[in-house]
């Protein structure tokens, strides 16, 4: 029993500590377009010279960001929801609603992981590439869906074992709202 | 099944799974792709991944977590507390001019860092301890910080006008422009009204006995002028059309941290990791959203949803203003449930048409949807800002808050009505400077 406890502990951990990578790589790459969107300004208003790769490269950059950092907004509460229900339902009736809640993310998480998957696998197969100047080769930017889902389904499975486990309060509300 | 049935259903599952408390993103997202598979079957999920990506691939995107960017950094500072001060010592001589302070530093706050939530935070922090020690009504200092703070989603830059120019397709610019009257109109409202209350109560003159000197009435305005500067400049450039949203937002961006980094010296890497935590996580939310909006878009469109709405609205043949009063009922009810930028990403490209059909101007409508949304921000069940100033002044029962906050909501709604009645208040500005749209 306790070493069943000890590996649901390792698995929650481990995963929290992908989420937090996640979270430092979305960061770094927000980052990366700021200065590259800089560089885009002085090249094409200071230099006055054309550019070509800086607006796909940031675009792709947000894209990355958005779903590699995904699974650490969602370790983090930082996708908002609508929670009046379950700020006002009874504590079991709550716990219901985190549940459902919580089955339908991986379920979603699931699904659009082997979509993005195999859409990736196709620009991959197909050697697709943007239809920019910079004909840049799009299993790159592709990559980060399945990436990021990938990694947001992990998050999203030790949420739901910390919330079956009593781990994790429902929807992280430990106390009662005193209206 | 009929388009009518279908939507019924698909407006009741929305409707559930929303309210289940899911993350909108994911629940939005689930939504399309089984509604997808429902009425059209397993081959139509081959577009699901495409639509989900093209959703994001989007250079006027960009500017987003740039804006964002540019809160963190003067959200992250001490700037709000600079500007507060600034205002106050200025002010504080004034009859009622603590109110004009505190409402004048959550305008101007609002437009450095365009977040409700953080100009709330930021202002009420110290305008809420400082109105209640000198002795004003509990419910007006928290109920005018609450009110206040929603003027982040109105006054340029927004990211609210932001989403609303990405989803309907509206320049950015000209929203932007339109929401600075309003906003300014809104501040002048929210202040008559406090000062009208307060001397009704008899609270005619609340200076100190003492005076600031000179010098520490400069002393703030060094620190704040230059952010002040950052985000005149970027207005600027963008309504020049010397740069694009996304370019001028960038620049914007990365000075604000230069300058946070100058005048705060915020060196540490924690520091520098608070501004980027708190630009991933709300970016990062909101382009989810989108995402997950545009897939939601596409199921509605697809099973002929969107177009059958308005094709019954239209057919209904209402007297427009009554169909402008239904849309701001239905808003209104959204948004005292779902976050603004679910709302508008969900809603623009239903309402866009149809706004459109009667003949309304978009970018009109983009300052009426966003000050619906402001309302959502301060009524209750949700109200966001109530809650940041409830967790600012834990003593104040909530109830209090929210009694306080109902003034400021008729203020809104009066606001409503004076733009129904007078577009020019919204459409006068970005005509005069960027020319009329014929």
């Amino acid at each position: 029993m306790a070493a069943h406890r000890r590996s649901i502990d390792a698995f929650i951990r481990s995963v929290r500590r992908l989420s937090t990578l996640c979270g430092f790589v979305a960061a770094a790459l927000i980052g990366a377009g700021v200065v590259v969107v800089c560089e885009m300004v002085f090249v094409r208003y200071a230099l006055n010279r054309n550019t070509i790769w800086q607006t796909d490269f940031v675009t792709y950059c947000l894209v990355a960001a958005t779903f590699i950092g995904s699974p650490f907004v969602l370790l983090t509460r930082g996708h908002v929801n609508v929670d009046v229900l379950p700020h006002y339902a009874g504590p079991l009736s709550r716990r219901w609603l985190a549940l459902f809640a919580s089955v339908l993310t991986i379920a979603f998480c699931v699904v659009i992981a082997v979509l993005t998957f195999m859409f990736w696998k196709e620009a991959w197969d197909n050697k697709w590439v943007s239809d920019t100047m910079w004909r840049a080769r799009l299993w790159i930017p592709y990559a980060s869906m399945p990436i990021g889902l990938g990694l947001l389904t992990l998050q999203s499975i030790a949420d739901l074992m910390a919330l079956l486990t009593g781990r994790e309060a429902p929807f992280g509300i430990t106390v009662e709202r005193v209206p | 099944m009929s388009p009518a049935t279908q939507g019924a259903l698909v407006l009741l599952v929305t409707l559930i799974v929303l309210l289940s408390g899911a993350p909108v993103a994911f629940g939005l997202g689930a939504i399309s792709i089984a509604f997808v598979v429902l009425f059209q079957g397993f081959d139509a999920l081959h577009v699901v991944a495409e639509t989900f990506y093209a959703g994001l691939n989007d250079f006027t995107l960009v500017s987003i977590p740039m804006f964002v960017m540019m809160g963190a950094a003067i959200g992250s500072s001490p700037a709000g507390k600079d500007l507060y001060e600034a205002l106050d010592r200025w002010l504080y001589r004034l009859p009622g001019g603590l109110v004009i302070s505190n409402l004048g530093a959550c305008a101007l706050f609002a437009a450095l860092t365009g977040s409700s939530p953080a100009c709330c935070a930021a202002i009420g922090k110290m305008g809420i301890p400082e109105m209640r020690s000198r002795g004003y009504p509990d419910d007006i200092a928290t109920g005018s910080i609450c009110a206040g703070g929603t003027l982040g989603i109105l006054i340029p830059p927004s990211i609210t006008f932001i989403l609303y120019g990405i989803a309907t397709e509206t320049s950015i610019g000209r929203l932007f422009l339109a929401g600075v009257v309003p906003g300014a109109m809104l501040t002048a409202l929210f202040m008559l009204w406090t000062l009208f209350i307060i001397w009704k109560r008899g609270f005619r003159v609340h200076a100190a006995d003492f005076r600031y000197t000179w010098k520490e009435k400069f002393g703030s305005i060094p620190k704040v002028a230059p952010f002040l500067a950052i985000v005149i400049g970027v207005m600027y450039v963008l309504y020049g059309g010397i740069a694009t949203p996304s370019e001028a937002a960038g620049v914007g961006a990365a000075l604000c941290v230069v300058m946070a980094m100058v005048i705060y010296r915020m060196w540490r890497p924690r520091q520098w990791w608070k501004i980027l935590r708190d630009t991933t996580r709300e970016s990062v939310m909101i382009l989810m959203i989108i995402a997950a909006a545009v897939l939601f878009g596409y199921m509605l469109t697809s099973l002929y949803l969107t177009q059958t709405l308005a094709q019954g609205i239209a057919d209904m043949h209402v007297n427009r203003w009554v169909l402008m009063a239904m849309i701001n009922l239905f808003l209104l009810v959204c948004g005292f449930f779902i976050p603004p930028a679910a709302i508008i990403l969900m809603t623009a490209p239903i309402l866009y048409p149809i706004i459109k059909a009667a003949g309304f101007d978009p970018v009109w409508f983009g300052v009426i949807l966003t000050i619906n949304m402001e309302i959502g921000l301060i009524h209750p069940p949700v109200g966001l800002n109530i809650y940041i100033v409830s967790a600012i002044a834990p003593d104040v029962p909530v109830a209090r808050i929210m009694w306080g906050t109902i003034p400021y909501v008729l203020c809104m709604m009066l606001q409503i009505v004076l733009l129904c009645i007078f577009p020019e208040i919204a459409t006068w500005l970005p005509d005069h400077l960027m020319g009329a749209v014929h």
